[in-house]
């Protein structure tokens, strides 16, 4: 087999990331720290190049005998994750130069975990799927130890990593059992030979998805998730949040969607299972949290649980439901750390939510937009994250799935308390001193974002098109 | 315009007022106050209109399709009982707010306030209108809204916004109750329409489902009617303005629900449940709120807990389920929102006048304000029953059903003695209301001096209880009417026969009433000197606060539950973390296997178990648990015996004929031992005797638990690789290779043909990966700084170095240089020998086990051991091999020969052999290869003496640490 430069055509974005990535190493090393603003401009540059490259890229394609496609699903969700990784690389910039965090690996790791991504989107067998999520993992763990001095970021990097690693250990052990018993793994062989399904082969399956719920923090491998949120520097946690969450679900999704949908019963109880767990851990447990970094990272497990309620639906209807779903969880998470990020006094970063009390008196525009970001995210009509949700409970009640349907309901009922009281904190409490204005890349993300989720319901005929054709590729 | 649309008009004109009031500037209080009060003029002039229209019986109905596909319309619907109920909210409203226009400051957002109180006029009338039960529920739940805004209308007070927020808790958790009840009667029936509810009586009272329908309608009803156990916010309510509490929460939105059980009790009175569960509630209710009325200091507290008791009165009424008690619940609501709603305004006057609503501080006032102390007597004459005044005649119809109302149980005949309790109660409370305010002597230390107030802002007052006096007096020329239609809206085609009439006779009831104003006015007396020793609440019952529940019950909710959730199913520390995913992992495995049952071994035979063989592996299992063992307690130790398990692998894989495997293992292993063995210097210590004894019980179990889990995973992992081991394989690359090894790539050791030639690129980019692991390694060393507390010298050392010093003609270095002189000397002399071994690995790696990678370990070791045996400073003296020459040719060469094949105008890497005769030695394999593979023996060599070195290096480094220390010091 001989490849050609042109034949590599369908990869170019990725492409482009990773020489990038190495060309700003490059420059970063040899420049030394003053490089470090050029480099982050460069980066951001790279992500926007590779996001025009996914859109204007050929909308099918295979490559590498099948380890790499390309089709509309993929395209989907990479420019999800470009948005996430560029979106919050930009909010960061600034923070970090005021935190003196400020280096030139920074956005470099950013760029090889998106790179990472990338693949882990277009993976089309289960080598490119564990490369793809290695790459990604690898760089988050050396992020999220960003700031090396602060013991919370550096155990935090260390927890996820080690986590991480038996998390991937257990992946590979899924994947080569399922490789064992179906013998092979390219997706769309396994499918051909995964229609009865073995003993060993649902091992496999059980450890590959717990594998990947650890990616994407469902519960119950989701331990992780509020430690290295909270221990991450914030625009690191911001990333966390957003991009690889993305990516994550989008493997999940074309895993179990390509490479198991004829024994489709036998995983969807696990889904089913974690989905309810995950919603319910998400809503009970971040009812307890005051760092809001924290709570975010409940609510995140929360959302994730909601997400995989349209996976386990198993449906056309249920992944156009995730994928909605997944854009817009990714522009609340967007807007909310932009206010995380520039919760900031002259004496340094707050992270405890009470700390925005009166926040309506001081900066009422900041304060109107996450307020509406919170009722999105608690699910409230007529917002985005009402739709969202909407979407993926119809398809679960579609393909009969009542109870998760009823528990995902009340679930968000109790997960309303606790983005209500950020709302009754901010708009009902004595105003607590006001905090340093706000830069301009934050107040940008606060303002798409809160309008997005705003405005939404009035014209959603977009989103929910792109969104059902990119569910169709796979199916 | 026809009626329905009139009907329309009706509950529209008050959120089209609301909204203009919204946006009316901040203190507009008089445009304001006439914008509402108009809009309230109109409201019962279009319920005046319509009065006539319901005279035949037929309600009147507006409707407009809503939401069809779930069946669902927006209906309005006028009978008798929405009509007497919209006349209620329409009157008291305009009274309101004539009143409010004075009670109101000049300072306070009086425009907000009207159109708060607008849109809740709105809503309750949307309640009552409400032709659908979806559509009731949500005007339901808008009337909680608006009355949490109206409470915590004065919101920069603390009290204000937590009494807004236990009502809006207590309501909207009692609404979602509602929706739940109102979705199983529309399951039930087949419809939300009122109308198809109200035919459907069998259905629904035989149906499974009425109990949990019935439950939970009451739950709704009883919290907004502030029902025993939900009572506790109504006080707390109290902190709202005046004009808020005497229409929200005496005259209409606490009558909500009881208008709910009015609307319902045709179809689901009647049964048991319905008795037991709403007699007893409105008993309770009744009693409980007439006692504690007594002992409140506040008099705005006095009528909340008064307007408990009455709404408990009606409740009860409602639960006796004879037509005849419904008329009296009916009418009573009528009677108590006339007179409490007077009550309120009074009490707001005087708050409002002297500046303090506490009882412990008025006394008096009927000297500064004699007319309304008549207007307060008067309406307290009607709280408290005394005839001539209208709250006489409905209580005489409770007393009347009270008795009358006889089925046998207990319950049901101590109902006459429990309803005269509560006269005697509401007697007493009436009493101190009166007399404790207006008469007594003059009040001292008044915030204001009290005087009569604006006479509009008496004028509510004064009609409100011209009413009471003139239903009291002439009952059925005034009220009669009214009461007929709303009746006749209640009950279906045949009002039961009552008479409204001032004087019945001598009878049963008239000696109750007696019997309470007599014991009413004993107890008053007997409770005086208690009353005025100023202590707040009742005896023993102000212990149970229901405040105080309700917030330990949400705090516990809220933060202690989550917290204590977090606490015991969380943990932030790894090993927890780490022990939970390892246990789900096994949990989530087995759990197929335990529900299949069956074991998915394969069919293919196992080979048999050489003895030798085992025992090998017996001792490489132990060296591992023991090197698990250890790795807490002896590092040193655990590497070692990691050694040994490494050393059995590489017997196995020799045992299993795969010779190459086993030499690379073998070196491998030997190399990363020496390198982890210079690492380990650099660890931080094990804190020792963590424990002074031995370690707790809890430990000794934590440790147990975690080798158990350990060996269920590594057993588990060792059957599903057995499992797998046992069926044949379906496809495999192997057969590929060994087929063309010899034939294209011209070697017979098939590793090092793949390795070189056919996974060439491969190899090349791990290649390029050692180097960089060893330039990582190197630059992340370069500016390593050990530990302050592993900069000390090994205690050896130190002794050595002290006898050294201490003897004269002895100089630091020759102790150790003394005894390892043999080996040392024995270890330079195999440096070449080993070299020539690597020589010989590399030459002979295309056919058989060796190879460029096994003669670069090869070369290592060769540095190790000299290492080991003269230290770093001589090899570092001695090293003409510099490593990352070593490299950058190593790599060059690969890359060059991978190129050299497009000279020839074949891809990348394309190999080429041949053998070739070479004097003394014989034929050898002369592949292109060779020279890639020569690439990488160079790139290996210098990578691992380049992690040597930085390792290595480490120990001069601290040495002159450790001296500029103790130079320092």
């Amino acid at each position: 087999m001989t490849l050609s430069l042109a034949a590599l055509g369908p990869a170019l974005p990725e492409l482009l990331l990773a020489l990038s990535a190495l060309a700003l190493l490059m420059l970063g090393a040899f420049a030394g720290p003053k490089s470090t603003d050029t480099v982050n401009g460069l980066a951001l540059a790279a992500l926007f190049g590779a996001l025009v490259l996914v859109l204007i890229g050929p909308a099918e394609a295979t490559l590498f005998n099948g380890a790499f496609q390309v089709d509309a699903f993929g395209r989907f969700m990479k420019v999800l994750a470009l948005i996430g990784a560029g979106g919050t690389l930009a909010m960061s910039v600034d923070w970090l130069k005021i935190e003196k965090q400020d280096r030139f690996e920074y956005p470099v790791l950013v760029l090889l975990s998106t790179l990472g991504m990338m693949v882990l989107i277009s993976a089309g067998d289960l080598i490119a799927l564990y490369m793809g999520l290695e790459m990604m993992s690898l760089a988050l763990y050396v992020i999220a130890a960003n700031n090396r001095d602060s013991v919370r970021s550096t155990e935090a990097g260390l927890k996820y990593f080690v986590l991480g690693a038996l998390s991937s250990g257990m992946l590979l052990y899924g994947a080569s059992l399922i490789y064992g018993f179906t013998g092979s793994v390219n997706f769309a062989q396994i499918a051909q030979a995964a229609r009865e399904p073995s003993l060993g082969l649902i091992f496999g399956i059980v450890f590959t998805f717990a594998g990947l719920c650890f990616k994407v923090s469902a519960v119950p491998f989701h331990m992780w998730t509020p430690d290295v949120y909270e221990g991450a520097p914030a625009p690191v946690t911001a990333f966390f949040a957003s991009a690889p969450k993305v990516a994550a679900m989008a493997v999940f999704v074309r895993f179990a969607m390509e490479a198991l949908p004829n024994v489709a019963h036998q995983w969807q109880q696990i889904i089913v299972f974690v989905s309810i767990a995950s919603m319910a851990l998400g809503s009970f447990a971040a009812i307890g949290q005051r760092n809001f970094k924290r709570l975010m990272a409940y609510s995140s497990i929360g959302h994730m649980g909601f997400a995989l309620v349209g996976l386990a639906a198993g449906t056309q209807q249920g992944v156009q439901g995730v994928l909605v779903y997944m854009a817009v969880y990714l522009v609340m998470t967007l807007g909310t750390f932009a206010c995380i990020l520039s919760m900031r006094r002259k004496d340094g970063m707050v992270e405890s939510y009470d700390e925005l009390a009166g926040l309506a008196r001081t900066s009422p525009v900041k304060a109107f937009m996450l307020a509406v970001l919170m009722f999105s995210l608690a699910g409230i009509p007529p917002l985005a994250g009402f739709l969202a949700k909407y979407y993926v409970f119809l398809a679960a009640i579609e393909a009969g799935l009542y109870t998760l349907a009823v528990i995902g309901v009340l679930t968000s009922v109790v997960g309303a308390f606790y983005y209500l009281r950020i709302v009754k904190i901010m708009y009902f409490d004595e105003p607590a001193a006001a905090f340093e204005p706000m830069r301009s890349e934050p107040r940008v993300v606060l303002a798409i974002s809160g309008t997005f989720t705003l405005l939404f319901f009035v014209y959603p005929a977009p989103l929910i098109a792109a969104a059902a054709a990119a569910a169709r590729a796979l199916f | 315009m026809s009626h329905g649309t009139l009907l329309l008009v009706a509950l529209l004109l008050p959120f089209i007022g609301s909204l203009a009031a919204g946006f009316l500037p901040t203190h507009a209080r008089n445009t304001a106050a006439i914008l509402a009060g108009s809009v309230a003029v109109a409201g019962i002039g279009i319920s005046v209109w319509l009065y006539t229209s319901l005279a035949d019986g037929a309600p009147v109905q507006f409707w407009l399709s809503w939401l069809p596909m779930l069946g669902l319309d927006f209906t309005l619907r006028l009978d008798g009982l929405a009509w007497l109920f919209a006349l209620l909210i329409f009157g008291i409203g305009a009274l309101v707010v004539l009143y409010a226009r004075y009670y109101m400051s000049r300072e306070d957002p009086v425009p907000r306030f009207f159109s708060f109180l607008l849109a809740f006029m709105g809503s309750m009338v949307g309640i009552v209108l409400s032709g659908n039960l979806i559509q009731l529920v949500f005007f339901w739940e808008l009337t909680s809204l608006f009355s949490f805004l109206l409470i915590g209308y004065w919101h920069h007070t603390a009290s204000a916004r937590d009494g807004a927020r236990m009502a809006l808790t207590v309501t909207g958790t009692g609404g979602l109750c509602l929706l739940v009840g109102v979705l199983l009667i529309g399951r039930i029936v087949g419809s939300y329409d009122i109308d198809q509810v109200l035919e459907s009586r069998d259905l629904i009272i035989q149906s499974d489902l009425y109990v949990p329908a019935l439950v939970l309608i009451l739950l709704g009803a009883f919290t907004k009617s502030a029902q025993f156990p939900f009572h506790f916010w109504l006080p707390h309510a109290m902190t709202a303005p005046t004009p808020v509490s005497a229409y929200l929460h005496s005259a209409t939105m606490v009558k909500a629900g009881i208008f709910l059980l009015m609307r319902l009790w045709p179809v689901m009175s009647g049964t048991d449940a319905w008795f037991y569960l709403v007699v007893p509630a409105g008993l309770v209710t009744l009693l409980l709120g007439a006692f504690i009325a007594i002992f409140q200091q506040d008099l705005k507290g006095l009528l909340a807990y008064s307007t408990i008791s009455h709404l408990g009165l009606i409740t009860l009424l409602l639960g006796l389920g004879s037509p005849l008690a419904a008329v009296a619940a009916i009418f009573h609501t009528l009677n108590h929102a006339i007179f409490k709603a007077s009550l309120f305004m009074a009490a707001g006057i005087i708050d409002h006048e002297t500046g303090t609503r506490d009882l412990r501080k008025l006394s008096g006032l009927y000297r500064y304000m004699p007319i309304t102390a008549t207007l307060a007597m008067v309406a307290a004459a009607a709280m408290a029953g005394v005839p001539l005044v209208n709250g006489f005649i409905s209580k005489e119809m409770f007393f009347a059903e009270a008795v009358a109302e006889h089925t046998g149980s207990l319950l049901d005949d101590s109902l006459p003695y429990w309803a005269t309790l509560a006269g005697v109660f509401s007697v007493t409370y009436s009493l101190r209301f009166i007399l404790g305010v207006f008469f007594g002597p003059p009040p001292v230390n008044l915030p204001h001096r009290p005087h009569e107030p604006a006479h509009w802002m008496r004028f509510p007052i004064e009609l409100l209880v011209l009413i009471c006096l003139l239903i009291g007096i002439v009952p059925s020329l005034t009220v009669g009417p009214l009461l007929a239609t709303a009746v006749k809206g209640l009950l279906d085609a045949t009002p039961p026969y009552y008479s409204l009439a001032l004087w019945h006779g001598f009878n049963l009831p008239l000696m109750m009433s007696l019997i309470a104003m007599a014991g009413g006015v004993v107890l008053y007396l007997g409770l005086r000197r208690y009353l005025e020793s100023g202590i707040e609440g009742p005896p023993i019952l102000r212990d149970f606060k229901g405040q105080r529940i309700f917030e330990k019950v949400l705090a516990t909710l809220s933060w202690q539950w989550a917290r204590a959730g977090e606490a015991t199913l969380g943990t932030r520390r790894l090993q927890p973390q780490m022990r939970i995913v390892i246990t789900l992992a096994v949990v989530a495995a087995l759990a197929p296997f335990i529900a299949n049952g069956a074991v998915g071994t394969g069919d293919m035979p196992g080979t048999p178990l050489p003895p030798g063989f085992a025992l090998l592996w017996l001792v490489g299992g132990i060296c591992a648990l023991g090197a698990a063992y250890q790795a807490k307690y002896h590092r040193f130790a655990a590497l070692v015996l990691v050694g040994g398990a490494g050393l059995v692998t590489c017997v196995t894989f020799a045992w299993l004929s795969a010779p190459d495997l086993a030499v690379t293992q073998l070196l491998v292993e030997i190399v990363t031992t020496v390198l982890l063995l210079l690492g380990l210097r650099w660890l931080p210590k094990r804190i020792e005797n963590v424990y002074p004894s031995r370690p707790p019980l809890k430990v000794l179990l934590r440790r147990y638990i975690d080798l158990t889990i350990a060996c269920a995973l590594g057993g588990l992992m060792a059957f599903l690789a057995y499992c797998l081991m046992t069926r044949p394989l379906t496809q495999s690359v192997s057969r590929f290779f060994v087929e063309r090894a010899y034939s294209e790539g011209g070697g017979t050791n098939i590793i090092n043909v793949i390795l070189v030639d056919f996974r060439g690129f491969d190899t090349m980019g791990e290649i390029v990966v050692l180097c960089l692991a060893g330039l990582t390694v190197f630059a992340l060393l370069r500016r390593f700084r050990p530990a302050p507390e592993s900069i000390e010298q090994p205690e050896q050392q130190r002794i050595q170095h002290a006898y050294d010093v201490a003897t004269p003609d002895r100089s630091p270095g020759d102790t150790v240089a003394d005894y390892m002189l043999i080996p040392r000397l024995i270890m330079h002399w195999l440096f070449p020998v080993i070299a020539v071994m690597a020589v010989y690995l590399f030459m002979r790696g295309h056919d058989l086990p060796g190879g460029g990678f096994a003669a670069g370990i090869t070369l290592s070791i060769a540095f190790v051991v000299q290492y080991m045996a003269s230290g770093t400073r001589w090899v570092e003296d001695h090293l003409r091999v510099l490593p990352l020459r070593w490299m950058g040719m190593g790599l060059l060469t690969s890359c060059a020969t991978g190129m050299g094949s497009w000279w020839f105008g074949y891809p990348f890497l394309t190999s080429h052999f041949q053998y070739v005769e070479l004097p003394y030695i014989g034929k050898v394999p002369a592949a292109s290869a060779l020279v890639f593979d020569l690439g990488v023996f160079a790139l290996v060599v210098g990578a691992t003496v380049l992690i040597l070195i930085a390792l290595a290096h480490q120990s001069l480094r601290s040495s002159r640490a450790a001296q500029a220390s103790e130079g320092g010091e």
